[in-house]
């Protein structure tokens, strides 16, 4: 295609009309996705949307109710609590997990020792599954860390954060981030490396400091893959449910209790289509943010 | 011709092979199991015993039923019992496919009472062992909701719960069971003063403030069936002004729980689970322990010989207020649905043969729901059974609110938070909003 603006008219458009015909055999590539898409995802999609009109609790008859169940929904103090929590605890752990990983990555593309061995310690993180790591993190935050702060006199310390109202939220986005940094880490790192050496080069020429090389140079050639990990991150955070499971299952009282926990609590408390309102709302939610945020980073970076 | 359809959707998805190879493979079992679901309707051939489908999902008990199918399969040939241990989500699952179980013994809770509700179990009221339950444990069932002119469920095991207390540290410290509230606090201050721990909270978990303090201290002075009754009937009105509601009747006793859980626990009852609970109580670091009999079970791993009792926790000063928590553990069901409602029927009359109904409740620490059966013999919940004789009983009062409305978690932050009253008024709320969907 590229080439097409060397050959001169008659060339150009043979070489177009044939690469707009696509070959059938494509189509077939695509069917079995096609098919397993639309029976997992959007046929049952689109049933729980129908049930959210009606009041059925999963089993027995129903009967449609139309939107009272949104009426509910809207103004379920735990619902609208549930996604004030969801929200602020997503925006707080994509801005801690992309800065750690940010400088993480700088440092470990320099030139230091054992890099190749501390990029492998940094990213098991990743590799353990985030049930077992709530529940050890829940052991620490439990007993590890009240005995420390006792035995230095911490007073906050002392009793456990899960156990706070007002901080579990903080113990939360900590273990969250711990295992979220290895991702966001390596595709900096791989973003790092890519930047070719000859601008740094020019930049020395031109007298440019450390920090100035930093904000000059490095972070501007990086905002694609800035924008990469604050969209996936933040959509990752929006479903978090794991990790929240096990260290406070939604505690101390309701605190901590995200979007996806309470639309699951709707299955075993026979709630089913009350929360398949609250899903619904959550999907159109999910996908406004996903258009604006598309919108925002398409001008500026090659997405 | 669903199934048949599927499957040839199925059968194109595994043409294309390449990368969705384990994924057409997963259609392919779809299509094989939809196709399995249309062939259940066929039965055996007349020589072969009937199959009855047992739900039995008790993880502790599992040992004892295993053995009561066993000798009941041994003992004739018309009928093979078998027993499905799955668990409840499996049970739903299976009532939402239309092949329900032929026979259900299970914990009796709001999850299983929507079966109940929507009328989907069969009418067992003209069964033997029907005939033989206490008619007493009637509104207990009741409460959970029922269909109009059917008996849907039995109860087969009953459960009672209150405190559990250290013997030992009472006789070390000359004290008699409480049994009015200035009596208790009486004894909690001596136990203080000694440098013991009164009781030993666990409120990390939030079911165990949901099920011990929450639920004693309502039920202690409150009348749980009228007050849920009263609630019911005023529906959407629930709030402030309404006559019947969380913020107005359990304010009062709320406050006496937060007065122990502030003052009478060990310090950092915040942090503990249900684990942490048993095994110090065990070690005799708390004299009394807001748990159910289930937990003498792991009480007695860590402290095979420690001498423990159970008494009710009083929260008036009128000892004829004593009471005990119950739930039904265990109901039997048979669904409406279920292909073998015959020999499903048998098999309940088996199960409640005096021999066999005692002999498990005697195992698991429960009492016998039928109206001749002898009380349990463990010593350490004699002291509960006076009161279960007596009809002195109330249902949780978290066991009663739909689960919908996160009542443990309510509990749980009343007590951490020290202050009833927001999460009261958040009960109410819930509850009118409840009402207005269904």
């Amino acid at each position: 295609m590229t080439t097409t603006t060397a050959t001169p008219t008659g060339g150009d458009r043979l070489v177009r009309r044939r690469a707009r015909r696509v070959e059938p055999v494509y189509y077939l590539f695509l069917l079995p996705s096609l098919v397993l898409f639309t029976l997992a995802i959007t046929v049952p999609g689109i049933i729980g949307i129908f049930f959210s009109f009606t009041n059925s609790i999963g089993i027995g008859d129903w009967e449609l109710v139309g939107l009272t169940n949104y009426v509910a929904a809207l103004s379920d103090p735990a619902i609208v609590q549930s996604y004030l929590f969801t929200f602020g605890f997503s925006l707080v752990t994509v801005l801690v997990v992309n800065v750690v990983a940010f400088g993480l990555a700088v440092g470990l593309t320099s030139r230091i020792r054992m890099k190749v061995g501390l990029r492998a310690v940094f990213v098991i993180p990743m590799v353990v599954s985030g049930i077992i790591i709530a529940y050890v993190f829940n052991f620490l935050f439990s007993n590890s860390l009240p005995a420390a702060g006792q035995a230095l006199g911490i007073g906050f310390l002392e009793t456990s954060l899960l156990a706070n109202p007002d901080l579990a939220w903080t113990a939360i986005v900590v273990v969250t981030a711990w295992q979220a940094i290895p991702g966001a880490l390596l595709i900096y790192i791989a973003g790092l490396l890519a930047i070719p050496g000859d601008v740094y080069e020019a930049a020395d020429i031109d007298g440019a400091g450390r920090t100035q090389r930093l904000t000059r140079i490095t972070l501007p050639l990086m905002t694609g893959y800035v924008a990469i990990n604050v969209i996936l991150g933040f959509k990752n955070f929006l479903n978090a449910y794991d990790i929240i499971v096990g260290l406070t299952g939604g505690g101390p009282g309701t605190a901590t209790r995200s979007i996806a926990m309470t639309i699951i609590s709707g299955f075993n408390g026979g709630d089913y289509a009350y929360q398949m309102a609250n899903a619904t709302i959550f999907f159109v939610v999910a996908v406004l943010i996903a258009v604006a945020q598309l919108t925002m980073t398409r001008g500026r970076s090659a997405l | 011709m669903r199934a048949g359809t599927r499957r040839t959707t199925a059968a194109r998805a595994r043409a294309s092979a390449g990368p969705g190879r384990a994924a057409s493979a997963v259609a392919g079992c779809l299509g094989i199991a939809l196709a399995g679901a249309l062939l259940t309707g066929c039965g055996p051939g007349d020589d072969e015993p009937e199959t009855v489908r047992f739900t039995f999902s008790k993880r502790e008990a599992i040992g004892f039923m295993t053995g009561v199918v066993d000798d009941y399969n041994a003992s004739q040939d018309d009928v093979e019992v078998v027993l499905d241990t799955s668990g409840v989500d499996v049970v739903s699952a299976s009532f939402v496919r239309g092949n329900p179980p032929d026979l259900m013994l299970a914990n009796y809770n709001m999850e299983v009472s929507r079966f109940v509700e929507r009328c989907t179990l069969s009418d067992l009221s003209d069964t033997e062992a029907a005939g033989g339950v206490r008619e007493d444990l009637q509104p207990l069932m009741d409460q959970y909701g029922r269909c109009a002119g059917r008996t849907s469920a039995l109860p087969y095991s009953v459960m009672a719960s209150a405190v559990i207390y250290n013997k030992e540290i009472f006789a070390a410290h000359d004290l008699e069971v409480p049994r009015t509230w200035s009596e208790l606090l009486d004894v909690a201050d001596t136990l203080q003063d000694a440098g013991v721990t009164p009781f030993y909270g666990t409120f990390k978990d939030d079911w165990t403030v949901g099920q011990g303090w929450f639920d004693y201290a309502v039920g202690g002075q409150v009348d749980t069936l009228g007050f849920f009754d009263r609630l019911a009937a005023e529906g959407t009105d629930v709030g402030p002004g309404s006559a019947t509601s969380f913020q107005q009747d359990l304010a009062e006793p709320l406050a006496r729980m937060t007065e122990l859980t502030t003052t009478y626990v060990n310090d950092d009852a915040a942090s503990r689970a249900y684990g942490d609970g048993n095994l110090a109580f065990a070690q005799g670091k708390a004299a009394m322990y807001l748990q159910g009999p289930w937990a003498l079970g792991e009480i007695a791993k860590t402290s095979p010989d420690l001498d423990v009792g159970t008494f009710p926790l009083p929260m008036t000063e009128d000892p004829d207020d004593l009471k005990v928590r119950v739930n039904v553990d265990l109901a039997a069901m048979i669904p409406q649905g279920a292909a073998h409602p015959e020999a499903a029927r048998d098999f309940l009359e088996h199960l409640y043969r005096p021999e066999i109904i005692e002999a498990y409740n005697e195992s698991q620490l429960g009492f016998t729901p039928t109206a001749d059966a002898p009380p349990p013999s463990d010593p350490r919940i004699e002291g509960m059974t006076r009161y279960y004789d007596a009809g002195q009983v109330y249902q949780g009062a978290s066991v009663l609110v739909p689960k919908t409305i996160p009542v443990f978690s309510y509990a749980q932050a009343i007590v951490l938070d020290e202050d009833p009253a927001p999460w009261l008024r958040s009960l109410d709320a819930d509850w009118a909003r409840l009402a207005m969907r269904q």
